[in-house]
């Protein structure tokens, strides 16, 4: 029998006052697998990867990593929320990378990796500042540590932000876009970061609109228009012969305009 | 009265005064700010019966002049069988006052943080204690740095009032000075001249902090 | 503490003969200032003397208490032989303090003016009188109500004082009435009640104006 999910997604769903953001989406992702989320703006792919560490509440359904709720239990025929300190600890075992990199800008690139593992874990400072200088050497920014923020491109500060998501040693790494907010010259040295994840066998579910991006790193293609799953399955299926409409619609405008 | 001999005379004493307005205000300052810090902590994460407790508070003090408080303060306090040194009573009322507009500042600070910095936090597992404690306030104190010192310039400018109730500082020192002397261009100028000094001094600090603020670390 | 509504009856008519001094008071200085800061302000911004002394002056009035430029003015042009009233001292004094506040609001305004305004204006051949007129200073108006509205509630509060120099406004009148009666509760309470009222009128003023001027925009 296949191996427990890392993170299972059970008929989620969400409004924004009359808007239906997401409609009972249930969605399975094994241990090691990289799933790509794609989608038109506004489909709600970005509003499913903030439910999943619950930065984003949602009315209905459940939501587990590696077998361990996260947000609400279920009970009976419905569920309960879990207490703030358990979403937080849950939270801790989920590394999410965002668009606008979120780097604390009073502490430098070094601290701002040891200061969850030392605050929330309570990992004492000298084991927190190795494994910090293990991930920056990881992604390439070992001569950063002391440098503020302010003092790094955007490329870098994005590379920090997922060293810093993987300093609390996650067992699933969420990307939001994490491309979106850069030069075009800065992408490729974050695709790289996040090509060497996947390859040590990460779980990851990258929301982007990088297709050919997508395409090298995914096992698995998920594409999502008004809150639903629409259609899913391997890269080249998804790219290159989808079944449905609206998925060529997408992937025709989204050519036409960048010529993949 | 271009004899500013009554000033030189004086001025030691005048000295004095000022140095009991120094320790009024800093005395003051201080629980002002503790205040001023909860009051914004309240309103920003307090249920809406805390919230309308603290914009109660907040109305009332923004609306009444510091002297009405500090005369009432000062009429009413033996009356309800409190005793409290007059020093400790004024430094009280205006540590009250201001935590109100501090607490303003400190507010607009906090929720001057891009909603970005909430997200990191919490998506790294920090629960709200620990979130406040490394990376929301350190951020927010010093963006609110630059109008707290304005305040605090406010606030040692307020000491001055203590004097109409009758509590010795610079103020009264100079009054003293210019009943005695019969020369209040004279003391009155030097008066300002120290309270200039002590007050510019930290506006110069605050417009330092500002340069901070705008232009990163 | 005893209501009495005896006691209330007799305190209201004086309690308001005061408000009539206080809104007085503050009505000239909030006009005068207006006229003042503008001509200060626009003085601070010409390079040259004229600017470094506007300057002077704004830093001089913002790091002084208000208290000691009343004494300055009540009893230094009383000793030179003028002789100035409590009101016209106190609003001396008030004028002169809250002109360089109003000047930097003045500032902030103008500063907040894009640069392309002025580019704009000039492209469609306006000259500098025309060009202030009817593009900058309708925005300019429009930005400082806000920072205005605050300020002539300071100003209103700040009329507090110059019971310092025996104004009869609320202030001096509930000193007298306390000292007078033994009610201090209720008097304090007719006082801030007041007082109250005139700020709450104040600021709701300036959020019609506000809104007026949005519209006009």
């Amino acid at each position: 029998m296949a191996q427990r999910a890392m993170l299972e997604i059970s008929s989620v769903s969400k409004s924004f006052g009359a808007a239906q953001v997401l409609s009972d989406v249930s969605l399975s992702v094994a241990p090691g697998e990289v799933v790509v989320v794609i989608g038109p703006s506004g489909s709600g792919k970005t509003t499913l990867l903030r439910c999943i560490n619950l930065l984003e509440d949602y009315e209905r359904g459940t939501i587990a990593v590696d077998g361990e709720p996260i947000g609400y239990r279920r009970q009976g025929n419905g569920r309960i929320r879990m207490s703030e300190r358990g979403i937080a600890a849950a939270r801790a075992t989920i590394g999410i990378v965002f668009q606008s990199f979120n780097l604390f800008p009073h502490m430098t690139a070094l601290q701002n990796i040891t200061a969850a593992p030392m605050r929330v874990k309570g990992v004492p400072r000298a084991r927190a500042e190795a494994r910090a200088r293990e991930l920056l050497a990881m992604v390439g920014l070992s001569d950063k540590a002391a440098e503020y923020p302010v003092r790094l491109s955007g490329g870098q500060q994005q590379r920090v932000a997922i060293a810093r998501a993987l300093a609390m040693d996650p067992k699933i790494m969420l990307f939001d876009e994490v491309t979106s907010a850069l030069d075009p010259e800065l992408v490729g040295e974050v695709l790289g970061a996040m090509q060497q994840l996947a390859q040590g066998g990460m779980t990851m579910v990258v929301v982007t609109h990088e297709m050919s991006f997508a395409r090298d790193i995914a096992d698995r293609i998920v594409f999502i228009d008004g809150g639903v799953i629409v259609e899913q399955g391997k890269p080249d299926e998804i790219l290159f012969s989808p079944r449905t409409d609206r998925v060529r619609a997408f992937l025709k405008r989204y050519n036409d305009r960048y010529r993949i | 009265m271009n004899n500013f001999n009554p000033l030189i005379h004086s001025f030691p004493y005048l000295l004095r005064g000022a140095g009991m307005t120094v320790l009024m205000a800093v005395t003051a300052a201080v629980p002002a700010t503790i205040l001023g810090v909860l009051l914004a902590l309240l309103q920003v994460f307090g249920n809406r019966v805390l919230r309308a407790g603290v914009i109660a508070y907040l109305f009332l003090i923004r609306g009444i002049p510091l002297l009405v408080l500090l005369t009432f303060a000062y009429y009413l306090l033996p009356l309800t069988g409190i005793d409290l040194p007059p020093f400790w009573g004024v430094v009280l009322v205006i540590a009250f006052y201001y935590a109100a507009f501090m607490s303003e500042v400190f507010r607009a600070g906090i929720l001057s943080l891009p909603q970005a910095q909430w997200d990191a936090a919490r998506g790294l597992g920090m629960t709200r204690p620990l979130m406040l404690q490394i990376v929301i306030l350190p951020q927010a104190l010093r963006l609110a740095a630059p109008p707290y010192v304005s305040l605090c310039v406010s606030l040692v400018k307020a000491t001055s009032l203590v004097s109409i109730v009758g509590l010795w500082e610079l103020t009264m020192a100079s009054r003293e000075v210019v009943e005695r002397t019969l020369a209040p261009f004279q003391v009155f100028i030097g008066a300002g001249a120290i309270y200039f000094c002590i007050c510019y001094a930290l506006a110069l600090y605050g417009r330092h902090l500002e340069r901070r603020v705008l232009h990163g670390h | 503490m005893p209501f009495d509504p005896n006691f209330i009856a007799r305190l209201i008519p004086a309690l308001l003969e005061g408000a009539e001094v206080t809104v007085e008071l503050a009505l000239l200085t909030i006009a005068i200032c207006l006229v003042w800061g503008l001509i200060v302000a626009l003085a601070q911004a010409t390079r040259g003397p004229m600017g470094w002394l506007a300057g002077a002056y704004i830093q001089i009035v913002r790091n002084t208490p208000l208290l000691i430029q009343m004494y300055l003015v009540y009893f230094g042009f009383s000793m030179g032989g003028f002789g100035l009233s409590g009101f016209a001292s106190g609003l001396l004094a008030l004028c002169m303090q809250n002109g360089g506040y109003v000047a930097e609001i003045y500032r902030g305004g103008l500063q907040s003016v894009s640069p392309r305004q002025y580019e704009a204006g000039r492209a469609l051949g306006m000259r500098r009188w025309t060009l202030y007129t009817t593009v900058i200073l309708p925005q300019v108006v429009a930005r400082i109500i806000p920072p205005m509205t605050n300020q002539s509630i300071s100003i209103i509060k700040d009329t507090s004082q110059v019971a310092a120099i025996a104004v009869m406004e609320i202030m001096k009148i509930s000193e007298v009435w306390v000292e007078t009666s033994a009610n201090t509760y209720d008097v304090f309470l007719g006082a801030a009640l007041i007082y109250l009222g005139l700020t709450s009128t104040a600021s709701l003023a300036g959020r019609l104006c506000e809104r007026w001027f949005a519209f006009a925009q």
